[in-house]
């Protein structure tokens, strides 16, 4: 009894070796990453685009994969982060907080080489960004909510102003705006959804303040067969000007206008996510485009679009159309979120390289210093010149594609507004902008940020 | 009182929509025995046929019988090829409607690399606005509410006075006993496919033409509206059908007039839950067009 007791153990012990052993090199060879606190690792990295690829906003997800897409050519055009690949996966969340739970779940769980996160939009930050920030994980959301303007999540970043800017500036527009007198009544025609409803507190408060009338306040089911009854409502109330957002809904809903309305089109002001192909495409087939192009404003935030930075991501994004399915990248080359967020992905590729590591809890302070800069940085426009910058023992400063950027202590950065249209091929058209005494007077009346 | 009555009008087109689709996916059900939760994305594949043909300069109202032919093939071989073999293993209901998720998880995600994740529409004319005390509708809005009637009657007609409706409500009511009675079932259901497939894909259309504007994720919403109707009415009851789609269509409509638009779908699903507290079997059970031939 005693002999064998030795043998089992024995056989046990070789056993449980092999098994340790082939277990090790299964995960060594599924992992393809090598996270350290120092050193970039080998192995390919990956960007997830968790974003509603699906659902009413299913437009969302392509504009930032295709950002996602400009910003991993470039970045491997150049060599690579450290010679290490990046490619882009998108994790459909379908814009519902349940579903998106899981698919940030099974991202994290699936992949080690997780660089970065770029997307989570209002429909599913509230969700994401804890999950996301307890794993370490760097992330530029798409968020306006106002619950993110003094965010302590330090893996958050978000290079869009919270969306009570955007209902301030829509409503600049509609007072201040070009090409007509100041709007005095005015319908609030937004979905039912978290991410739309964010716009109307603030638009309330402001535009009772300012004491423009309200005409109607609706908040939509998105996604609806149709708003037919709706509609009748908020014609009843005789407005001048409609704000509205209605994701893949506004077609439905400015058709009923117009055919309700005696086949006229009543003036509609857009919030920045309205300047999109998709949106623009559905509501121009929708009422027509002498229509659109008479009734149609925005407010988009103000990018550069223009110089080394810029011309870069073009590049990027022409080489990135072949990726993109039935979709033309293209179309997203003036789209502040497809911008922003290749600026968000090659800020992180750069943090990563002037950290010299794969590890987030090392780089992500990075993105912040080479967000905004320090003093004597070397201004970079793309990632080739930070990493040559960078190689050179220079601090860098990364003004991208969109511009500037200058992170608060609560990692916010924004730019301010534009009052835009589009053209008839959906081009964005800058008509104008806001002065900083009249975006004070609308913050001032709808209470701060 | 003037935005009721249009909204009663209103109603009566959202009800046409839904009971052309509503029958087809409850007689799948009464006499196919089977929940097909794919019937939203058959409408949508079916929708962007007709949107091929009607791009090709071809009328809507034309195109719908490519739909209506695409709807009737698809189903057809939906239930050859994946649901009727499944059912011979003697796959329980449940374990048949999680197939049919899968199927419609499959047509999704089929269908969105060809059209892409854009939303299309027709090129349809909507004619004249008729305005009539409060009501104002298009003569396209008209036209989808005749063809409604026609179907629903049409629908009627082969249960009531067709040998093949009659062989449908005896296969519904009991088709081990229909087969022993000669009735070839296996024949008659792959016709149940083929009509019901039709009537999909007839449903597809108009209710692209009513939403102005439709995309691959429009079939799941579709299908929340067609189920509800469905079970309102009595599961497997054509006419129930009917009456939960003409139920369902006016009181959204009529509590988006009254209360908010974001309350119409509550309305509409909490006479259902009233419906299924006070009469489980819902309305017309028992005694619809698939009630045992008399």
């Amino acid at each position: 009894m005693n002999k064998t007791q030795p043998s089992v153990s024995h056989r046990f012990n070789r056993f449980g070796l092999i098994s340790s052993v082939a277990a090790i090199l299964v995960l060594a060879a599924c992992g393809g990453s090598t996270a350290t606190s120092g050193g970039l690792g080998s192995g390919p990295l990956l960007v997830g685009v968790l974003a509603p690829f699906s659902g009413a906003d299913a437009s969302f997800g392509p504009r930032y994969l295709a950002g996602c897409y400009a910003a991993s050519l470039s970045i491997n055009g150049a060599g690579g982060i450290g010679g290490r690949q990046v490619s882009c996966q998108q994790f459909d969340t379908k814009g519902e907080p349940a579903d998106a739970v899981p698919a940030a779940n099974s991202m994290i769980a699936g992949n080690s080489n997780l660089m970065g996160v770029v997307g989570c939009t209002s429909d599913e930050a509230s969700t994401v960004v804890p999950i996301l920030d307890r794993s370490h994980i760097p992330m530029f959301c798409m968020t306006g909510q106002s619950e993110f303007n003094k965010s302590t999540a330090k893996y958050f970043h978000r290079l869009v102003p919270a969306d009570s800017f955007d209902a301030y500036a829509m409503i600049g527009s509609a007072l201040f705006g070009p090409g007509h007198a100041p709007y005095k009544s005015v319908a609030l025609v937004f979905g039912d959804d978290i991410g739309s409803q964010t716009f109307v507190g603030p638009a309330v408060a402001a535009l009772t303040k300012l004491g423009v009338t309200i005409a109607i306040n609706q908040a939509i089911k998105l996604g609806a067969a149709s708003y037919r009854t709706e509609v009748a409502k908020m014609l009843l109330t005789k407005p001048d000007v409609i704000l509205t957002e209605t994701i893949g809904s506004a077609g439905t809903y400015m058709k009923e206008v117009k055919q309700q309305n005696g086949g006229k089109v009543i003036p509609f002001i857009g919030t920045s996510a309205t300047i999109d192909p998709v949106w623009f495409k559905q509501v121009r087939d929708a009422i027509g485009l002498p229509d659109f192009l008479a009734n149609y404003q925005a407010v988009d935030l103000k990018l550069t679009l223009s110089g080394s930075g810029y011309d870069e991501f073009v590049t990027q994004l022409t080489a990135a159309d072949t990726k993109f399915g039935g979709s033309n990248a293209l179309t997203y080359k003036g789209k502040s979120p497809t911008v922003h967020l290749y600026d968000g992905i090659i800020m992180t590729a750069l943090a990563m390289v002037a950290a010299n590591s794969a590890d987030p809890t090392v780089y992500n302070p990075k993105i912040i210093d080479i967000a905004n800069g320090v003093a004597g940085a070397t201004v970079v426009s793309t990632f080739k010149e930070g990493v040559d910058a960078l190689k050179a023992g220079k601090t860098i400063r990364y003004v991208g594609a969109a511009g500037e950027n200058n992170f608060n202590q609560y990692n916010n950065s924004q730019q301010g507004y534009n009052l835009v249209t589009m053209d008839k091929d959906g081009n964005e058209v800058v008509l104008g902008s806001l002065t900083q005494a009249q975006t004070q007077q609308i913050i001032d009346a709808g209470g701060g940020a | 009182m003037e935005l009721y009555v249009a909204a009663l009008g209103f109603g009566l087109i959202s009800a046409s929509v839904i009971a052309i689709a509503a029958v087809g996916f409850t007689m799948q059900f009464g006499i196919a025995n089977m929940i097909n939760l794919a019937y939203g994305e058959v409408m949508i594949v079916c929708a962007y046929v007709a949107l091929y043909v009607n791009q090709r300069g071809v009328s809507v109202w034309a195109s719908m019988i490519a739909a209506a032919l695409a709807g009737a093939v698809l189903s057809f071989v939906l239930n050859r090829f994946l649901y009727a073999p499944f059912q011979r293993k003697g796959t329980n209901l449940i374990g048949m409607v999680i197939i049919s998720l899968a199927a419609s998880l499959i047509l999704a995600n089929i269908l969105l690399p060809v059209v892409g994740y854009d939303t299309s529409s027709y090129e349809v004319d909507q004619g004249p606005l008729l305005r009539w005390y409060g009501l104002v509708l298009t003569t396209a809005q008209i036209a989808i509410i005749f063809v409604a009637a026609i179907l629903m009657l049409a629908v009627h007609g082969l249960l009531r006075y067709t040998r093949l409706g009659k062989a449908m409500r005896a296969t519904a009511a009991n088709p081990t006993l229909a087969r022993n009675c000669g009735i070839p079932t296996q024949r008659v259901i792959d016709l149940v496919w083929l009509l019901t497939g039709a009537l999909c894909g007839v449903a597809g259309v108009v209710a692209g033409m009513n939403s102005e504007n439709f995309a691959v994720a429009s079939g799941a919403a579709y299908l929340i509206t067609i189920i509800a109707a469905a079970v309102l009415g009595g599961a497997g009851q054509p006419y129930g059908a009917m009456i939960g789609a003409l139920i369902i269509g006016i009181v959204t409509e009529l509590s988006a007039a009254a209360i908010a638009p974001e309350y119409k779908e509550v309305v509409a699903f909490a006479i259902l839950v009233a419906v299924m507290v006070l009469r489980p079997q819902g309305l017309l059970a028992r005694r619809g067009a698939l009630a045992a031939a008399g």
